[in-house]
Parts: C-alpha cells; structure tokens; sequence
C-alpha cells in the first residue's frame, strides 16, 4: 500500500509541475507562433539560418519557462548549528533558528544568454561578417557612401513616431535601430537602450530582413521611373590588394575616434575584414567566418528566441514595435531610393537609382534585390556590384547610426 | 523586465509634448549630421589614400616598363641584340598522351597565377586513386599542419 501511496504522490507531483498545469494561454500562444515560425524557415526557408534557432528558442521557454530563469537562493533550516549540510554556504539566524542559504542555479539559456545581454554576441557576429565582406565596390565607389547614409535616415525619423506613441526615449531608440535593417546592430542596441523589448524587436527586425525581396521592390518601382530604373553603370574599376588591407584600419580609427560607442561593433567588423585581405591568417579568418560565426548564431538565435515569454511578448507594444520597424524599414529604403535619384540627376544619369536601396544593410539581399529589379527592366543590366557598394555602406552607416543613439539617448 | 518597461512608459507619459519635440529633433538633427558627416569623411579619405596608391603605382609601372625598354632587343646598324630572357628556353617534357591544348592551359594557369618568370619543365599524370576535389580536401585540411 506505501508502495502504490508513494507511486500516487509520485504522479501527482510529476503532473502538477508539468506544463499542463504550470503554462497560462499566452505560452500556448507563443507555442503556436514559434510553430509557424519554424514552418517559415524551413518551407519558407526565410532566413533559416537566425529564424529556425529563434523560433525554437521561443518554443522551449513558453514550454519550459524557467529554462531563462536567473539563479536565486533559498535559505534551508539547519538539523544543528554544525550541520554539514551547511559546509561551504553563507548561515544566518532567523527567529532563533539556523538556515542556510542554498543556491538555485539559473536555467540554461539564463546563462547563454548573457552573451547577448553583456553585447557580446553582436559584435562576434559582425567579426564573422568582416570575415565575409568584399569592400572592394565600396573602395572603386566611395560615393556609395552617401547612400548608406541616405538609407539610415528612417531610423531617426521612427524614432519621432515611437516617442510620440509613447515609448521612452531610450525604447524608441532601440525601435528606430530596426531601421537599420541589420539583426546584431539592432540586438547591440537594445541590449544597451531597452533590454525589455530584446525579443519584439530581434524578431521584428529578422523578420523585415527576410522580407527584403516582398517589401522592397514595391517601394522601388513607386519611387522610380522606368528610365531610372533602365541605366545600366560603367564597370567598376579594380581595387589593388593594398587598398583593401588599408580600408578596414582607415575606417576603425576614423569611427572609433569621432564616434567610440561604435567602436565595438566597426572595430569588430574591420578586425574580421583585415584578418581576410591580409591573407596571412587564412586559418583565423576561416574559423570566423565559419566555426566561431556558426556557434555564435546558435547561441544568439536560440536566447533572443527564449526572451519572447508570451507574458511579455504579447502587448500592444509589440504590434507598435512591429508597425513601426515596418515603417523604419520601408522609410530607409525610400530615402536611399531618393539619394539615388539625387545621384542620377548630377551625375547626368551614369548612376541607377536602384542601387540606393541596398543602403539598407541587409547583405547581400538588399543588394541582389536592386540587381533583380533592375534586370526586370533590362536583362542586360548588371547592378549587383554596383549594389555591394551601399549595400556594405549600409553596414558602416548602420553601425555609426547606433553609436550615435547610444550617444544621443540617456539609458 | 515587465517593471523596467512600465516605468520607462511613465516617464515618457510625464514628457510634454514640447519635450518629445525637442528629443525628436535632436536626435534627428545629430542622427542625420553625424552619419552624413562620418561617412562623407571617409569617402574623402577612401579618395585621397586610392588616388596616392594608385599615383605610387603608375610611377612604379612606369619604372618597370623603362627599365624593361632599356633591356629589350635593339635592332639596327650596330647588329647588337640584349636579350631580356635565354634565349632558348628547354620545352617541358610531356607525356604523350597529354594533348597539346592541356599543356597550354596548364603553362597558362601558371604564368597567370605565378608570373611569366616561372617555366614548366615537365607535365605528367599522377597515378594517385584520389580524384582532383580529393585531392583539394586533403590538402586543404593538412594545411595548417
């Protein structure tokens, strides 16, 4: 009888802890989301590489919640003042009785997940993408630039409409940096500005990006004639090995000296960018790009998944966040649009307006979706080089964009 | 977190319109600035150092080319002849069965990738049971050892 009593109590306490009676309605919500995410990215494949470990993240700490939950304590009575129990841990007194203080280690994620709240992640990810990164169109173009500036413009407009619909200051900073279309920027930033909405915006902002080639072209063909849109580029000129190794260690002491709290982010990117054109740290520059990259997108994905607890996920500021990022998406687009066809004008047409669109970070979408629109109207037009130049400028302008948020915003 | 949030959302409900305003502005203001501001700084720079490396350059292509004038043939009453490179140069030794227009592909990949200074002394067909994309794998991987 003790036996089946004991087996009873057994299943009893196994029920009551499990999900069944411990999940509230907005978890199965989330269970719900994350499911349909998953099914994005792999029938979709949008994004597969970020929204696959993210949506699973999301799905395992709306099943198991305290699976993110940070360490704690309890205090435990002790059986006498030398308990053995005790050895080791802090005791104290409390109505005339020994207890001591029993650590309660936090859930996995809570620790990997300090890598994102520390902002270390962002920029290990921007080491990989260094890693990746051809400047070369950037270097025989520089006058990309202005459109990689032109296109970080919807940022801090957004940022008008967030504080106007009553976010703090530091919230629509983070919510404006989506603007920016780069994933580890927006991360980086509101880890520092507003780590509440870590998950709204991670996702808002992925997402955007893995819509690139649906919300673009619209904007493109509204904002361009087809005569713009037809003008096919000069070839671009060959960059020398020198210039490309030069480049990154310009470009670090520039930012880091006007702007320093870029410099975790720029350095990063032109620490990974001079390990690929020095050629001489073949085996660094791999396991960045490859192993290190690889492991940190795991780990990122996966706990910016986890801080999307259907509690905290489920508000009306996440529709706003998300209403928003769309706006500062499609805003940065415009204004690179605009810049472009600025260029068009003064330069007499030599230059295709189509590519201030990849502005927007965003690599390589952005810039292969100006390729694709541009070949709709010519298949003869080759603008993906072309597009590379703002598109990687973009990257640039969204990293000094954040540092000056950080700057700007008290937090 | 959820606390965080909502006394971020109070204080943002206590600024006033006019306050919201002028944070607007500001960062719009020092956005727009500082971004146009470092990037067109830089495209002056990315000028500057591309004009002087490619001006470094040309000089140095057009010391190579006089010298390369100075020691080629000088045909004339003199009868002299400087000759740059021998000149006869030992054709490779081929295996027979290796066509005349792989030989020339090969000699060209590696005057492409190694310079003209480079001559090819012999073309043979290796007996090894690994195919080529193998062969890339394993070097690949006993590089760094």
């Amino acid at each position: 009888m003790e036996i089946i009593n004991g087996f009873l109590e057994a299943i009893k306490g196994i029920f009551v802890g499990s999900g069944i009676m411990t999940l509230n309605w907005q978890n199965y919500i989330m269970i719900a989301v994350s499911i349909f995410l998953l099914y994005l990215a792999i029938k979709k494949q949008y994004e597969p590489l970020l929204l696959l470990p993210i949506a699973f993240g999301m799905l395992l700490v709306n099943l198991y919640p305290s699976i993110m939950a940070p360490p704690s304590y309890e205090w435990v009575p002790m059986a006498t003042s030398t308990d053995s129990a005790a050895a080791g841990h802090v005791t104290q007194m409390i109505d005339g009785k020994w207890y001591y203080q029993n650590p309660q280690y936090g859930g996995l994620l809570y620790y990997l997940y300090q890598g994102v709240k520390l902002g270390i992640y962002p920029p290990l990810i921007f080491l990989g993408i260094g890693c990746m990164t051809d400047f070369g169109p950037l270097i025989s173009n520089p006058k990309s630039l202005i459109l990689g500036a032109a296109a970080q413009i919807g940022i801090f407009v957004t940022f008008t409409g967030a504080i106007f619909l009553g976010f703090s200051e530091a919230q629509s900073g983070a919510i404006a940096i989506i603007g920016g279309a780069d994933g580890p920027t927006a991360i980086y930033v509101t880890t520092k500005l507003a780590p509440e909405m870590l998950g709204s915006i991670a996702i808002a902002a992925y997402s955007y990006m893995a819509l690139v080639p649906i919300i673009q072209p619209p904007i493109m063909k509204a904002l361009t004639t087809k005569k713009e849109r037809s003008v096919v580029m000069e070839q671009l000129r060959p960059v020398s090995k020198l210039e490309k190794i030069i480049f990154p260690v310009i470009v670090v002491i520039l930012i880091s000296i006007f702007l320093p709290d870029a410099a975790p982010l720029v350095g990063m990117l032109m620490l990974g960018n001079l390990f690929k054109e020095s050629g001489v740290v073949d085996r660094i520059a791999k396991a960045a790009q490859n192993e290190l990259m690889n492991i940190i997108t795991i780990f990122l994905g996966v706990t910016v998944g986890a801080t999307a607890k259907g509690s905290t996920f489920l508000t009306l500021d996440t529709i706003k966040i998300i209403v928003l990022g769309l706006i500062a998406f499609s805003m940065g687009t415009s204004f690179g649009l605009l810049f472009g066809k600025l260029m068009y004008k003064f330069t007499g047409g030599k230059v295709n307006p189509l590519i201030g669109s990849a502005g927007v970070s965003a690599v390589p979408m952005a810039a292969r979706v100006s390729q694709r629109v541009g070949q709709q109207e010519n298949p003869g037009n080759f603008l993906l080089m072309h597009a590379m130049g703002p598109n990687v400028a973009g990257v640039i302008g969204s990293a000094v964009a954040a540092g000056v948020l950080l700057n700007v915003i008290p937090h | 977190m959820m606390q965080t949030s909502t006394a971020a959302a109070q204080l943002t409900a206590a600024l006033s319109f006019y306050d919201k305003s002028i944070s607007a502005a500001k960062v719009i203001l020092t956005g727009f600035v500082v971004v146009f501001a470092m990037l067109f700084l830089l495209i002056i720079i990315i000028k500057i150092y591309s004009a002087t490396i490619k001006g470094a350059q040309d000089a140095a292509d057009r010391r190579a080319k006089r010298k390369e004038r100075v020691m080629e043939p000088v045909s004339g009453e003199s009868g002299v002849h400087i000759i740059k490179r021998p000149a006869y140069v030992t054709p490779p030794t081929v295996e027979d069965e290796i066509p005349e227009e792989v030989v020339a592909v090969i000699a060209a990949a590696v005057a492409a990738t190694m310079g003209p200074a480079v001559t090819v002394k012999s073309i043979k067909k290796t007996g090894s049971g690994r195919s080529a994309w193998a062969h890339a794998g394993v070097l690949d991987n006993t590089r760094p050892f």
